[in-house]
C-alpha cells in the first residue's frame, strides 16, 4: 500500500524557509494537489518527496519505506525510491527516441528484452503514442512530449506518481484537453498522486483533495468543494476564484444571519460564521460571480443585502461586462452579462456569496 | 500651441548605408581572398608566380603525389593529427566533467591552470618540454640517474602528440564545460528518478549530450594539429620526421631556390583538407536538435559527489597540470635565469641574468618585443573594430548577402597560419600596391587580422545577438539610418563584447608566430619568429629569456584585464 506520510517537513535555502513544518498524509490511490503561488514551497515539497533535494528536517515515508527521516539520518537517493516524476519541462532525453526514453528505466531494472518491449508498447498505447515510438523528442509537439513524459514515468510502475506542473507548458486550448486526458489516465492507473500547480482550475478539476500552500505552510487542506466554498482565510479565498474584499465591523447576530457594518456606512447581512463576535473588525470576501448588479429601482431577485454602488468604469469583454464598482472607499470588480450605464446602481449580495473572516488582513486586490 | 507637423529626419548622406555595408563586405572578401588566390593559382601554374603568367597544369600535383617522400609526409601529418586529437579530446572532456560537475577539491584553480596553454604559444610550451623532458632535459636526466635510461623520447610522433594534446586540451575543455553548464539539469534528475545511480545518469545521459561539443572539438583539434609548425619543426626534424607544415617551411624558406609550384600544391592541398574537415563539422552538427537541451528553469546541474574518489581524482588532475603545464613553464623560467640547467649542478650555482642582458642589448630583440606589443595592441584593436562592423552587417542589417559574408568571414579558420603567411607574401608579389607594405609590420597586421577574423567573429556574435533587436529598430523608427544606428546604438551597447574580443585577439596576436614566419624582414621581426630562429640555431638561453618575458607579459595582460577591467577572457 502506498500511503504517503510527510511529517514536520522543513527545507531551508540559506535564510529562507521554503517548506516550514509541513504535515501531510496522502491515502493510497488518492490524487492530492499542492496548490499555491510561486515560491509557496509546493515544488520544494515535491522535490523532497522525489529525493532531488535533501530536506532539513522531518520525515517522509511511503508505504513501509522510509524515504527520509531527519531523526535517524535516513535518506534514500532518488534512484532507490521508485517514484515517477513528470517534470515541468518534461525532461525527455533529447538523444534518445521515444521508445528509448521509455526503455531506459526498464534497462536499469534489468528487465529482459521481451518484457521491456511489451511494457514500452503498453505504456505508449496507454498515452496513445505508439506510432511515434521511433521519433526523437524534438520532432514532437508539446502535447506529445507531455504524453511521452507520462509514459516514461508509468512504464516502470512507480510506487507513487509525482506531477510538477505538467500542463503549464501547453497553450490554453491544449491544456484543457490534456487536463481531461490526465484525469482519465490517473483514474485508470489508480496510483497515489501528488500534483503541483498554481492553476486553481486544474486543482479543482483533478484532485481528490487540495492542499493550498502559502509561505511554506499548508493554509488549507480539504476536498475541492470545501476549498472553494469555505476557504479558511482571505488568502485562500483570493487564490481560489479571485475575491473582492471589503472591511467592516461585526454588529450582531439576528437569527442565523450576521450583520456587518461596512466601512463607509452600509450594512450587510451574511450567513453566520463561528468565532466572530460583536464589535470585531472583519474582512468580507465577495465572490464576483455570485453577486448581481441591479439598475436603480430594480427589485432584488431574492434574499440578501443590497448595497449602494457606483459604476466608475466598465469594459466590454465579449460575452460579459466587467464593472469597477465603488462601494464606499473600496472598488469591487464584478463580471456580469448585463449591460448597465456608468452611474449609480445597486449590488445584490445573497447570503452565500460572501464570507466573513476575522481581522483586517486581506490580499492586495 | 502650434500645429505639429510631420518632419522626417533628413537622410544625412543618401546611400551611405549602401556604401558602408558593401564596403565592409568587399573589404572582408579582399582580405580573405588576398592570400588564398595566389596559393591556389600557383598550385596550378607551371611557372613561379613572380615570373608572369604561366600555363595552367596539374604538374605540381602530379609531382607532389608522385614523391614517396611526400606520402610519408602525409602519413606523419595524419598520425600526429589523430593522436593529438584523441589525447587532447580525452583530456579535455575528462577535465570538463571533473571540473564542471563533481565536487573535486580545488576545481576553480585547476580549471584556471588548465587553460594556461591557451595563452601561450605551442612554441613556448614545446620549448618548456624540451628543457625539462628533452633528451638532456632536467626531468629526463633526473629520472635517468635513477632508472639508468631515459624513460621517454619526445622526438617521436607519440612524444610530439603529448605536447600538442596538452596545448589543445583547453579548447575541448572550454567547449564541453560550457555545454555541461548549459544542459538542463532535469534531464539528469529524470534519469535518477527512473532508477539510475548518479554515475550511470552522467554516463548515459549527460556525456552523450556532450556529443556536439565533442564533435566540434575533435575536428577543431585535428585541424589545429595539421597546421602546427613549431613542434614538428623542433621535435620532428631532428628525428627525420617531416610533416605538411615543415615540408612547406623547408621548401618555401629554407631551400636555396624555393619550389613555388610544389609549395603551392602542398599549400592548396592542406587548405583543401582543412576546408573539408570544417565542412564535415558543420554537416555533423546540423541535426543537433537531438542534443539541444531546452531547460525549463535556469538552474545549474547538480554537483556529483565523488565520495572517497575526491582526492585521488584531484591528485590525478594536479599531477597532469604539474607535469604538463607547470613544470614546462617553470623550465622556461629556470632556463632563462641559469647559464646551464642540469640536475648534475644545483641551479642556484649557475644563476645568471646574462640572457636577459643579451636580449635587452641587441636592437633586433628589443625591436621584436616592441613590434609584437605594437601589433597586438594596434592590430588587435583594428581587428576588433573591423570584426564588430562585420558582425553588425551580418546580424543587424538588411544586407542581402549577410549569410555569405558570415561564411567568408569565418572561412579563415581553414587557413593555417603558415599558409596565411605564404599567401600574403605571394600576394605582395602579384599585387604591386600591397608590395608597399613589404618589410613593414603592416603586412603582419594584415595577415593576423585575416587569420583571426573567425576568432573575433566567434567571440563577438553571441554577445551581439543578445542585444534586443527592438533597440536598433527603435533607432531606425525615430529616424536614424543604419550607419548611425550601428555606430551610435549598437557599438556602444556591445562595449563589453568589444573589450573581451580585444583581449582575446591581443593574446592571440601576441603569441602568434606561424603566420609571421614568411612575412618577417629585418626591422619587422616579432617575438615568435625570434624564438623560432634562435631555437633552431640552438641558443636555448636567449630563447628561454625571451619566452619567459613573453609569458610574463601575457599573464600580466590576461590577469590585469580580468581583474582591473573585468574583461572576460575564456571563462
Amino acid at each position: 500500500m502506498a500511503e504517503v506520510r510527510i511529517q514536520g517537513l522543513v527545507k531551508r535555502f540559506g535564510p529562507v524557509v521554503a517548506v516550514d513544518h509541513v504535515d501531510l498524509t496522502i491515502a493510497d490511490g488518492e490524487f492530492l494537489t499542492l496548490l499555491g503561488p510561486s515560491g509557496c514551497g509546493k515544488s520544494t515539497t515535491l522535490a523532497a518527496v522525489a529525493g532531488l533535494d535533501r530536506p532539513d528536517g522531518g520525515s517522509i515515508q511511503v508505504g513501509d519505506t522510509v524515504y527520509y527521516d531527519s531523526a535517524s539520518g535516513a535518506f534514500l537517493p532518488p534512484e532507490r525510491r521508485n517514484c515517477g516524476l513528470v517534470f515541468q519541462s518534461y525532461a525527455l532525453w533529447p538523444h534518445m527516441t521515444v521508445a528509448e526514453n521509455c526503455t531506459y528505466p526498464l534497462k536499469l531494472r534489468r528487465m529482459s528484452r521481451a518484457d521491456r518491449q511489451r511494457r514500452v508498447e503498453e505504456a505508449l498505447a496507454l498515452v496513445e503514442m505508439q506510432p511515434y515510438a521511433a521519433r526523437y523528442p524534438h520532432q514532437l509537439s508539446g502535447g506529445q512530449q507531455q504524453r511521452v513524459a507520462l509514459a516514461r514515468t508509468l512504464v516502470y510502475r512507480p510506487t507513487i506518481l509525482l506531477l510538477d506542473e505538467p500542463l503549464s507548458n501547453l497553450d490554453a486550448k491544449l491544456r484543457e484537453r490534456a487536463r481531461t486526458w490526465l484525469a482519465q489516465i490517473t483514474k485508470k492507473v489508480g496510483l497515489t498522486t501528488i500534483y503541483v500547480t498554481h492553476d486553481q482550475i486544474e486543482a479543482l478539476a483533478l484532485s481528490d483533495r487540495i492542499a493550498v500552500m502559502r509561505e511554506g505552510r499548508i493554509a488549507q487542506l480539504d476536498v475541492p468543494r470545501v476549498i472553494y466554498e469555505q476557504p479558511s482565510d482571505p488568502f485562500v479565498a483570493d487564490f481560489i476564484g479571485s475575491s473582492n474584499f471589503l472591511k467592516g465591523t461585526a454588529e450582531g447576530v439576528t437569527g442565523d444571519a450576521l450583520s456587518i457594518r461596512l466601512d463607509g456606512g452600509r450594512t450587510i447581512q451574511l450567513g453566520l460564521r463561528p468565532g466572530i463576535s460583536s464589535g470585531q473588525r472583519v474582512t468580507v470576501a465577495i465572490r464576483p460571480e455570485r453577486i448581481a448588479v441591479l439598475a436603480p429601482g430594480e427589485a432584488a431577485p431574492g434574499e440578501g443585502s443590497l448595497l449602494d454602488a457606483t459604476i466608475a468604469e466598465r469594459s466590454y469583454l465579449g460575452s460579459r461586462w466587467m464593472y469597477h464598482l465603488e462601494v464606499g472607499p473600496t472598488v469591487l470588480r464584478v463580471e456580469t452579462p448585463r449591460e448597465l450605464p456608468v452611474g449609480a446602481v445597486h449590488l445584490h449580495v445573497p447570503p452565500g456569496a460572501a464570507l466573513v473572516f476575522a481581522g483586517e488582513e486581506a490580499p492586495e486586490a | 500651441m502650434s500645429q505639429m507637423t510631420a518632419t522626417p529626419a533628413p537622410a544625412l548622406v543618401p546611400g551611405r548605408d549602401f556604401v558602408a555595408q558593401w564596403g565592409i563586405a568587399l573589404l572582408t572578401v579582399a582580405l580573405v581572398a588576398a592570400p588564398l588566390v595566389p596559393i591556389v593559382y600557383q598550385s596550378f601554374s607551371d611557372r613561379p608566380l613572380y615570373d608572369g603568367a604561366g600555363n595552367l597544369s596539374l604538374d605540381n600535383y602530379i609531382k607532389l603525389f608522385g614523391s614517396a617522400q611526400f606520402m610519408r609526409v602525409l602519413w606523419n601529418t595524419f598520425a600526429l593529427g589523430a593522436l593529438t586529437t584523441i589525447l587532447g579530446t580525452l583530456i579535455g572532456v575528462a577535465a570538463a566533467i571533473v571540473i564542471g560537475r563533481t565536487n573535486m577539491p580545488g576545481r576553480a584553480l585547476i580549471g584556471e591552470v588548465l587553460i594556461w596553454p591557451l595563452y601561450i604559444s605551442h612554441l613556448v610550451l614545446g620549448f618548456g618540454f624540451s628543457v625539462m623532458y628533452g633528451p638532456s632535459g632536467y626531468v629526463t636526466l633526473s629520472l635517468a640517474q635513477v632508472l639508468g635510461d631515459s624513460p621517454w623520447d619526445l622526438y617521436t610522433i607519440p612524444g610530439m602528440a603529448v605536447i600538442c594534446a596538452i596545448a589543445q586540451a583547453p579548447i575541448t575543455y572550454l567547449f564541453c564545460v560550457a555545454s555541461t553548464q548549459a544542459a538542463d539539469p532535469s534531464l539528469e534528475d529524470a534519469a535518477r528518478i527512473s532508477g539510475a545511480s548518479p554515475f550511470r545518469a552522467l554516463w548515459t545521459i549527460s556525456i552523450p549530450l556532450l556529443r556536439p561539443a565533442i564533435v566540434y572539438a575533435v575536428i577543431l583539434n585535428f585541424t589545429v594539429a595539421l597546421e602546427l609548425l613549431a613542434i614538428p619543426l623542433l621535435f620532428g626534424r631532428p628525428a627525420g620526421l617531416e610533416f605538411l607544415t615543415t615540408y612547406l617551411y623547408e621548401h618555401g624558406i629554407d631551400a636555396a631556390t624555393p619550389d613555388y609550384g610544389l609549395v603551392g600544391a602542398a599549400g592548396a592541398l592542406l587548405l583543401g583538407i582543412v576546408s573539408f574537415l570544417l565542412w564535415l563539422q558543420s554537416r555533423l552538427l546540423r541535426d543537433s536538435g537531438r542534443f539541444v537541451t531546452m531547460g525549463g528553469k535556469a538552474a545549474r546541474p547538480r554537483v556529483l559527489n565523488l565520495g572517497m574518489w575526491r582526492w585521488p581524482v584531484f591528485a590525478g588532475m594536479a599531477f597532469y597540470l604539474l607535469a604538463g603545464v607547470i613544470i614546462p613553464l617553470l623550465g622556461v623560467g629556470l632556463r632563462a635565469v641559469t647559464s646551464f640547467l642540469t640536475p648534475l649542478l644545483p641551479f642556484w650555482e649557475v644563476l645568471t641574468l646574462d640572457h636577459f642582458v643579451l636580449i635587452f642589448s641587441y636592437p633586433a630583440y628589443i625591436r621584436s618585443i616592441l613590434n609584437t606589443i605594437g601589433i597586438a595592441l594596434f592590430g588587435g584593436a583594428l581587428c576588433t573594430l573591423f570584426v564588430a562592423m562585420v558582425a553588425i552587417v551580418v546580424h543587424r542589417s538588411e544586407f542581402r548577402y549577410g549569410r555569405t559574408l558570415e561564411l567568408i568571414a569565418t572561412y579563415p579558420r581553414a587557413v593555417p597560419g603558415l599558409l596565411a603567411g605564404i599567401g600574403f607574401l605571394w600576394a605582395m608579389l602579384v599585387f604591386p600596391p600591397l608590395a608597399l607594405l613589404h618589410n613593414t609590420i603592416w603586412i603582419l597586421v594584415l595577415a593576423y587580422v585575416m587569420r583571426y577574423l573567425p576568432t573575433g567573429f566567434g567571440a563577438m556574435s553571441p554577445m551581439l545577438l543578445q542585444i534586443g533587436r527592438e533597440l536598433d529598430r527603435a533607432s531606425r523608427t525615430v529616424g536614424a539610418d543604419w550607419w548611425t544606428t550601428a555606430t551610435r546604438i549598437l557599438l556602444p551597447l556591445i562595449k563589453p563584447a568589444l573589450f573581451s574580443t580585444f583581449a582575446i585577439l591581443f593574446v592571440a596576436f601576441f603569441r602568434e608566430y606561424s603566420a609571421a614566419v614568411f612575412l618577417i624582414s629585418p626591422g619587422a621581426e616579432v617575438i615568435g619568429t625570434m624564438l623560432l630562429s634562435f631555437w633552431i640555431q640552438g641558443d636555448a638561453g636567449p630563447v628561454a629569456a625571451l619566452a619567459a618575458f613573453q609569458v610574463l607579459l601575457t599573464f600580466l595582460f590576461v590577469y590585469g584585464a580580468r581583474h582591473l577591467l573585468g574583461v572576460k577572457i575564456y571563462g
